[in-house]
């Protein structure tokens, strides 16, 4: 079957919607953009596929054995494609613990890695085993890097081989491991994940028709922060800022304004009735007021980006910020838990600084008149939302606000229907 | 008569023992730990242990606390970053008559006169760009470690021109300027040079001249003074620009300051020592 496909390379992820021939959405994926911009294309695309080709079988598998059947054998996937990750890490790692460490250290840092690998896939293995739901980031590096720096701090030795040590070889490794096409494809792992899953009748089967069916691709457009850079014709570029007009108007045609908080740029657009910008206004490059800032307080705080909204949503008592930059915002974070202030109380006012920072962006653009869409990573996250709700109301009385979980595929999408007008 | 100096950064914690025999007071040890994610309090007595035992003292008669290190438990007393780091300083360097503190997060500039009394001082803006932790972030996102980072710079024959850059979002500037193919040596005196032109501006608007001492952990990245001597001797007559000066110590000034104001305070006030064997069997 025909499918147009739309890669939005943004600053800090790369995400990829695949259309079908009808226009309907078959498959997304998102990855770490990182420092090589074609491969972050090319994974987004990989991912993108896998999810579309977990969209042709998802019928034939939930007919043949249940939706549960469906969600372990996509589990077995993503955890097939993590162990390929982890190899290729630990693989960088030892190629370069000769020249981290002195020759005395060699042998205890050998065994050190072997044990800190073994528990790390076995965790792994246990994850999957314990049916446990995929609650985590969708990026090897964040869930590895947590991950990791927890059992390197439990069996580091501050005598030899010391959890600095093991910080560095990772830091090291993991942009090598990012850097280079791994092989992560739905025809590579469909067979293991498939053996993974006690197969019911029927399921391979329809994993089988899903993996040989033919999808070609008629058409790309790529839009985003890197654009310049993608492998693309001229012609098959558009701007981001209309890519997210066309977006939020395909997902919400009654939208005027639309707000954009990415990894490192915030836009603020209004549009017309067929989705074409009348007018827009972006940040500077400051990382206060786009998702960078709560990458950066997760990162602090040793959470997953993901966990963050979650807990700040807990809070009673907002506290106010008082840093701007996000470096300090960091640092006054680190104060205030050290003075005992509560973890959700600190977390409900960083969200809270960080959409102020946006409104403002909005106000300038041209306010909210009408229907408004969040868009963006940051939509993703319910403290945001809360954030953007109580401002919006603060600022502009009742307005409807669209908020779509896949909103972060906003720009990817409306490359995508770009590229099917196109065809 | 032996103290202990503790200076906690926001990156790392420094500890330091000094013993004063007569007049003169010299270093038993120092230790240096990373503070990374981890507990501050409990990476302050890893380290405070560590320089203990480095030193072979058992027995202290003061154990003084400076930078963010006012909540530690077992410490004698606590003084202020200003006042150690000048008193570190002319200790490590008699002859300075400014000071600039590179920190983690804000680089601070003091006029002191030969007493070690702070005249004068400035400190950096609300915005973490040229700060310690930047260049930090800089170099994760080159895959360089600190310790290669000066002598990466040094072996650049251009600097590759940065504007002003958050330090957070200096990830995708560096990874365009990597992907247009630009060495990474030369990426790092570029960001050098626009860390040293921040300092510089820094120091004159104290009017500094003579020897500057610099103190912190940055005091260490040969790249980074290269260009700082550079921005403060562009503009300056022959002679007149002030000169950075450091010292293998130089990450400790803040900690060997608080040691020998602990000194100072225990000879004035006599406050109660502190016995190290009998805390770690408590």
């Amino acid at each position: 079957m025909k499918t147009f496909v739309g890669i939005d390379l943004g600053s800090t992820t790369t995400k990829a919607v695949v259309l079908d021939e009808e226009g309907a959405v078959l498959g997304r994926g998102i990855t770490n953009s990182r420092s090589n911009y074609d491969l972050a294309a090319e994974v987004a695309r990989t991912e993108a596929f896998v999810s579309a080709r977990f969209s042709l079988l998802r019928a034939g598998v939930e007919r043949a054995a249940g939706p549960a059947a469906l969600d372990r054998l996509l589990r077995a996937f993503r955890l097939e494609q993590r162990l390929v990750q982890w190899a290729r890490l630990r693989q960088w790692i030892e190629a370069s613990a000769p020249r981290a460490a002195p020759a005395s250290l060699q042998s205890a840092l050998a065994a050190t890695l072997e044990e800190l690998f073994a528990r790390l896939v076995a965790e792994e293995e246990e994850r999957f085993r314990g049916d446990e739901a995929a609650d985590r980031s969708d990026f090897f590096r964040d869930a590895a890097g947590s991950a990791y720096a927890r059992v390197a701090q439990e069996i580091a030795d501050p005598r030899g081989v010391t959890c600095d040590l093991l910080i560095g070889l990772y830091d090291h490794s993991i942009i090598a491991v990012e850097n280079e096409p791994l092989d992560l494809g739905f025809p590579n792992h469909i067979r293991a994940a498939l053996a993974r899953c006690e197969g019911a009748p029927g399921v391979a089967e329809a994993a089988q028709a899903a993996a040989s069916a033919d999808l070609e691709i008629a058409a790309s457009v790529g839009t985003g922060y890197g654009r310049a850079r993608l492998p693309f014709p001229k012609e098959q570029i558009r701007s981001e800022i209309l890519c997210h007009g066309l977006g939020a108007h395909a997902m919400f045609p009654a939208t005027r304004t639309v707000l954009d908080i990415g990894g490192q740029d915030t836009k603020a657009i209004q549009v017309d009735g067929d989705g074409l910008v009348t007018s827009f206004q972006m940040n500077d490059r400051c990382a206060a007021g786009c998702g960078r800032y709560l990458g950066y307080i997760a990162d602090e705080m040793n959470m997953g980006l993901h966990e963050l909204g979650p807990l700040a949503l807990e809070s009673r008592a907002p506290v106010r910020i008082n840093s701007t930059c996000t470096v300090f915002a960091g640092a006054e974070l680190r104060e205030r838990l050290s003075l005992g202030e509560r973890r959700e109380d600190i977390l409900a006012g960083l969200h809270r600084a960080v959409i102020l920072r946006a409104m403002s962006l909005v106000a300038r653009s041209g306010g909210i008149a009408d229907e408004f869409t969040f868009t963006g990573g940051v939509a993703k996250n319910p403290a945001a939302v809360l954030a953007l709700r109580n401002l919006v109301a603060e600022n502009y009385g009742e307005r409807r606000i669209n908020i779509s979980a896949d909103s972060i595929y906003t720009g990817a999408l409306g490359a995508a229907l770009f590229a099917r007008r196109a065809a | 008569m032996t103290t202990a100096g503790i200076d906690v950064g926001s990156s790392a914690v420094k500890a330091v023992v000094l013993e004063k025999s007569g007049e003169a007071f010299s270093v038993l040890s120092h230790v240096e730990a990373r503070i990374r994610k981890r507990e501050v309090g409990r990476v302050v007595r890893e380290t405070f242990d560590a320089a203990c035992e480095a030193a072979g003292i058992r027995d202290l008669h003061y154990v003084a606390t400076t930078g963010e290190g006012e909540e530690t438990p077992f410490a004698t007393g606590h003084f202020f970053g200003m006042t150690t780091h000048a008193r570190g300083a002319l200790f490590l360097e008699p002859r300075a008559r400014a000071v600039l503190d590179l920190g983690a997060l804000h680089a601070r500039a003091m006029a002191v006169d030969p007493s070690g009394r702070v005249l004068a001082s400035k400190m950096t803006s609300q915005c973490a760009s040229g700060s310690g932790q930047f260049l930090e972030n800089i170099a994760r996102y080159l895959g360089v470690s600190l310790t290669e980072v000066g002598a990466l710079s040094l072996s650049a024959g251009r600097g590759e021109t940065v504007s002003s850059i958050c330090a957070v979002l200096a990830e995708t500037d560096v990874i365009n300027m990597v992907s247009r193919g630009i060495p990474t040596a030369e990426i790092l005196r570029g960001i050098h040079e626009s860390m040293a032109g921040r300092l510089a501006r820094l120091l004159q608007t104290l009017a500094v001249s003579g020897v500057v001492f610099v103190t912190g952990g940055l005091a260490a990245d040969d790249g980074l003074v290269g260009a700082l001597a550079r921005a403060l001797a562009s503009g300056a007559a022959d002679g007149a620009a002030p000169v950075p000066v450091r010292h293998a110590l130089s990450a400790f000034a803040g900690a060997i300051g608080a040691a020998i104001w602990g000194e100072y305070r225990y000879r004035k006030i006599g406050q109660e020592g502190y016995s190290w064997t009998a805390a770690a069997t408590a």
